[in-house]
């Protein structure tokens, strides 16, 4: 565990030096505030379910920007080689990265908090459907991320991480949100589509119902994401 | 403490590294030589497990470097080729990072910080961001990285790549401390580096082993093999300094062209010919020739003579896949 946290703690120092993170904290800031703002007002519902919704949408192109560089880097920089020469395994070295990026999440999440504040200071907001949307949001923006450890590992490019993290989300987001209302779909494949929308899940969540088959989803594919992402590792050595 | 029992790398049809073993004792210093893309850091890759071999293996310290990894890197202080370097971070933080993924407690990491920065010259960097620092610099940061947890076995690709001759000198005397306590197996294309610090030395050309031994028995086996060419200035006509050199040593190629600035003297070059009498030294034949001629000489000199010439040789890339046994062995 001692080598996860030291592993994570030399990526945050990483992360910070370089501007994406800055610019990937001011985006979504603006973003959630803007969505927030528009539907904050006398007379509307202290709610933040809209811009829950809207933050699952704006990490779809937001995390891939954080986790692109996360292995991709140390296989161009050549500084993998360190590591899988130092006493740690490509699984603690799979996972410090994906911890990395969740202390980036947390922090990157935290704007909603504040909003979350406001909804308190001004009115009496239905605390089921805060925790729960926020939880829920959380889960996407690991998984997300575990996505994206996977590509990051696949590429010492970090522009073709970003875009396969990125087409494999909007495969799980938009892909799946929308090939459900085509009509040639056979049942069981559209059943099959509409499990693994990420939006759909999610939406339990946004209304307050923390459900043991909703978290279930999320952990098992954030798992399935990081233990490819150690194969791909592993896979790298051998070619 | 460190072996490789027949590491073979192939890369699709090329072979890199071709059946090479060797074998680094305890407290030893081994100089690998061989000329660029010669298959040093594939081998050293396979040597430390970052790169698995596609036949034979590695041990260090005893443990299999694949199958029982973890083990054999706490043991293992590496010096990776290009020594790649986090630019954003400061010496200081490295280090405790490297120090950190070795498991050395707070205490123990500090002190050999203040060592290893002290006896690699970087006391006064160690808060420096290492993207800022010049190359040499950055090479002391990895090789302080290398010796951080005083590792008994360590592997070092290229230590001296883009240093100074200071720097050079320096890396030199800190490697010859190491020898007692620490393995080391460190490569590099340049002779004189590894001739001076290493107990033993592996040449290899073409992922193949063409010599190997200690700086000593290899200048004596250059001595046996190395057909030397001798070079004089001798005062005369370029026809008569030809016929007295080839009636020396039938066998011998000789060269003479008048020089370029004294019209009146003679530039000779005369190489032995292969075969019995390859040691013979014509430089004593040839001083009584010309005396006895009465011409005059003002230089006679044996050229390329030792390691160097030796290494040059047997890493010729025109040479064949079994030169390394050279019919004019004596």
């Amino acid at each position: 565990m001692s080598a996860v946290l030291t592993l994570a703690r030399r990526e945050l120092i990483g992360l910070f030096a370089s501007p994406i993170a800055w610019v990937v904290l001011a985006l979504f800031a603006l973003g959630t505030g803007l969505v927030f703002a528009v539907g904050f007002g006398p007379g509307r519902p202290a709610t933040m379910a809209t811009t829950f919704d809207a933050t699952v949408w704006l990490l779809v192109f937001l995390t891939p920007a954080v986790s692109m560089r996360l292995l991709s880097e140390e296989l161009a920089r050549g500084t993998l080689e360190r590591l899988v020469t130092s006493p740690v395994s490509d699984t603690q070295i799979v996972l410090g990265k994906w911890l990395a990026s969740l202390v980036f999440l947390g922090l990157l999440l935290t704007p909603l908090l504040v909003q979350i504040g406001v909804l308190y200071a001004s009115g009496q907001p239905d605390a089921g459907p805060l925790v729960g949307g926020l939880l829920g949001v959380a889960l996407v923006g690991a998984l997300y991320l575990a996505i994206g450890t996977f590509a990051s590992a696949a590429t010492e490019n970090q522009i073709i991480a970003f875009l396969l993290a990125g087409a494999l989300i909007a495969a799980l987001t938009f892909l799946f949100f929308f090939l459900p209302e085509s009509g040639w779909l056979p049942a069981r494949a559209r059943a099959a589509v509409l499990y693994a929308n990420v939006n759909r899940q999610f939406g339990e969540f946004n209304r307050g119902v923390i459900d043991a088959g909703n978290v279930f989803y999320f952990a098992s594919m954030t798992g399935l994401f990081l233990f490819l992402a150690v194969k791909l590792l592993e896979s790298r050595r051998w070619r | 403490m460190l072996t490789a029992h027949s590491l073979t790398k192939r890369y699709g049809p090329t072979l890199a590294v071709d059946r090479l073993s060797l074998e680094v004792e305890r407290g030893q210093i081994m100089g690998f030589l061989g000329p660029n893309g010669a298959g040093k850091s594939t081998t050293m890759r396979m040597l430390v497990g970052s790169l698995p071999p596609t036949a034979g293996r590695a041990t260090l310290n005893g443990h299999d470097v694949l199958t029982d990894a973890v083990a054999a890197r706490r043991k293992l202080g590496y010096l990776p080729e290009n020594n790649p370097l986090y630019p954003e971070m400061r010496v200081d933080e490295f280090l405790h990072f490297c120090g950190r993924l070795h498991r050395m407690p707070r205490k123990l990491r500090a002190a050999r910080l203040g060592v290893v920065t002290e006896r690699c010259g970087l006391s006064a960097l160690r808060q420096r961001t290492i993207g800022r620092l010049s190359k040499g610099n950055r090479q002391r940061v990895g090789l302080a990285a290398a010796l951080l947890h005083a590792p008994p076995v360590l592997v070092l690709d290229e230590p001296t790549a883009g240093l100074d001759p200071h720097q050079i000198a320096a890396v030199r005397a800190l490697i010859r401390e190491l020898s007692g306590d620490h393995t080391v197996l460190l490569s590099s294309h340049i002779l004189p580096e590894v001739e001076r610090v290493s107990d033993r030395i592996v040449i290899i050309a073409r992922g193949r082993q063409v010599a190997a031994g200690t700086p000593d028995e290899l200048r004596r086996e250059s001595q046996e093999t190395d057909r030397a060419t001798v070079y004089a200035e001798v005062q005369g006509t370029t026809q008569r300094v030809r016929t007295i050199a080839e009636s020396l040593h039938a066998e011998a190629a000789a060269t003479v062209e008048p020089h370029a600035t004294d019209p009146h003297w003679q530039r000779l070059w005369l190489r032995p010919a292969a075969g019995p009498g390859v040691r013979m030294d014509l430089r004593v034949s040839l001083a009584r020739a010309f005396a006895d001629a009465d011409l005059t000489v003002r230089e006679l000199r044996r050229e390329n003579v030792g390691l160097e010439a030796f290494f040059t040789r047997v890493t010729d890339p025109s040479r064949g896949d079994h030169a390394a046994s050279d019919g004019a062995a004596a």
